[in-house]
């Protein structure tokens, strides 16, 4: 099927949800600021729970609000991320394919993305990611031929050092955002970090530093 | 790189106590137990006395939880050396091999501790978590099940069994599959393991009923716990969570009375207001439902919007950063019109 391009911003937070929470089986909405047709661009993601993720009313809820924010935004859900916590076993669980079903009833290329933990190391050389696309009804992997990360290198830099600075703590999920409703589970402040840090300038200073 | 005492400008009293209050709260803060750990043990080991046997075990337990296995190591000789042929010691031991992933060393570990003394739980319960470990929840639950008939009020085993019954066979529940139904003509597709893909009727749902059955599982660890613990709103807050996606009217009107009695316990439980919101709401959208019910059930929704709405405006003050979450909120409850 169609191309898939997964923007930094959407791949770090995902990942550095995923770090928030070790223990947990974790769960989000991928985001795009494109219009349909065409290749799928996943510019952004928005970490929904962290706890009970087959129970109904809080999944719901967070469906909804990030439906109307992104009607707001001019922005289209387009896929859906996990990790699990028992890292050998990155399988869909039945709710992930429920959820991407969903998903795809408003959206044709859809993608459901789950985060291989296994694979999750700070100088792994590919994403740690498995895509499925819809095909007919069911979930299929995609070829790998067909999902694009630019600057894989920089991505995975700046993912650690958010992590080694201990800013990842910044980021909001659903669940935490219930937890204390003043927090922004939209991630402005990270947002903001994680756009400095992909600016030129920052990005030649590690370059020089990886390759020494 | 900076000492604790130097960064957050604390004495090694302020650090012992604190640890102290992370034992005492069961806290698993265990990056943080780490870093104040190993300086107390490492710079003011002479000062603590008898406490530190304790701060060896707490810091130890921290650090598989982090991956140091140097750090566990040295905790775990310190504790081997004052205490030989505890059984504590030994449980940690069986431990610092699950984190190294040797389930089998640890299980043997376990066993032998079993074998002195039948009655350890701490023992069974490792057992039990390797189980976990290992992906092998049905497992898992069987052997929770068994210890639970014996240490029938062991509240942290009823609450890890809930979670592994809700863990077991997500599907989300009756309303997604209803939902489902819709999307392809009045027939349910069946998202289980066992059945991804294929089309089952709803009349002939087999696996369907197992896996409603799983909630009501789960709903049941809730209630023993909720009896044992009238005033914990979470459980509340849970069960009512649990009844919600189950479905159906009557689980719907429960789940509404115990996000209810959640916010009576806890007025700031924020699931437990959008829970009554939606329950309320879905049973005043209901057919099945007298005019009556839908009347109280739209003042009960009613009441929760203006609730949110009113939590939302006094967090919203003063921040600039989560007006993108109000405004979604306000349109969220907007847009559902009670008529």
């Amino acid at each position: 099927m169609g191309e898939v391009e997964l923007s930094c911003l959407a791949y770090v937070k995902m990942y550095l949800h995923g770090c928030l929470f070790p223990r947990c089986s974790v769960n989000g909405l991928l985001l795009s600021s494109s219009p349909a047709g065409g290749a799928v661009c996943v510019t952004d993601c928005v970490p929904l729970l962290h706890s009970h993720l087959p129970l109904a009313p809080i999944t719901q809820l967070g469906l909804t609000q990030v439906d109307v924010w992104c009607a707001q935004t001019q922005q289209r859900i387009v896929g859906y991320y996990q990790a699990n916590a028992c890292v050998s076993d990155n399988s869909p669980t039945p709710c992930a394919l429920k959820i991407a079903d969903k998903i795809a009833e408003q959206c044709n290329n859809a993608v459901l993305l789950m985060i291989d933990g296994g694979k999750m190391s700070p100088d792994y050389r590919v994403p740690p990611i498995v895509m499925y696309e819809r095909k007919d009804t069911r979930w299929t992997l995609k070829d790998k031929h067909t999902i694009m990360l630019r600057q894989w290198e920089e991505t995975r830099e700046i993912a650690n050092q958010l992590l080694d600075s201990g800013d990842h703590s910044l980021l909001v999920d659903f669940d935490s955002h219930l937890d204390d409703i003043t927090r922004d589970w939209t991630n402005q402040k990270l947002n903001a970090k994680i756009a400095e840090l992909a600016s030129p300038a920052n990005v030649c200073t590690w370059m020089s530093r990886v390759e020494k | 790189m900076a000492s604790v005492s130097e960064m957050y400008d604390v004495t090694w009293e302020e650090m012992r106590d604190k640890l102290r209050k992370w034992r005492e709260d069961n806290h698993r803060n265990s990056e943080q137990i780490v870093d104040v750990g190993e300086e107390l043990i490492n710079e003011h080991a002479s000062k603590l006395g008898d406490d530190i046997w304790i701060i060896y075990e707490q810091v130890m337990i921290a650090a598989l939880d982090c991956s140091r296995d140097d750090l566990a190591w040295t905790c775990l000789q310190e504790l081997k050396r004052q205490f030989p042929g505890s059984q504590r010691v030994k449980r940690l031991a069986g431990m610092r091999l699950e984190a190294l992933e040797k389930y089998e060393d640890a299980s043997k570990q376990y066993d032998s501790i079993l074998q002195d003394d039948p009655t350890n739980t701490a023992a069974r319960k490792r057992k039990i978590s390797i189980l976990k470990a290992q992906g092998k929840s049905a497992e898992a639950i069987r052997e929770l099940n068994e210890y639970l008939e014996q240490f029938v009020g062991d509240q942290e085993a009823w609450h890890e069994l809930s979670e592994l019954y809700i863990n077991e066979h997500d599907c989300l529940g009756d309303l997604g599959v209803r939902e489902a139904a819709v999307f392809h003509g009045g027939v349910c597709v069946c998202v289980c393991k066992q059945h991804t893909g294929s089309v089952v009727t709803l009349a002939g749902g087999q696996c369907l009923q197992e896996c409603l059955a799983r909630y009501g599982k789960a709903a049941f660890c809730l209630e023993e716990l909720m009896m044992t613990n009238p005033h914990n709103h979470l459980y509340c807050e849970q069960y009512a969570e649990v009844k919600y996606t189950q479905g159906g009217l009557e689980n719907l009107e429960l789940s509404r009375k115990y996000f209810a009695q959640a916010l009576k316990l806890n007025n700031r439980n924020m699931r437990a207001l959008f829970g009554l919101y939606m329950s309320a709401s879905h049973i005043a959208a209901s057919p099945k439902v007298n005019a009556t019910v839908k009347k109280a059930n739209v003042k009960y929704a009613t009441w929760a919007t203006n609730q949110i709405n009113r939590a939302y405006q006094l967090a919203g003050r003063g921040t600039k950063e989560n007006k993108c979450s109000v405004k979604a909120v306000e349109e969220m409850l907007e847009s559902i019109t009670m008529s």
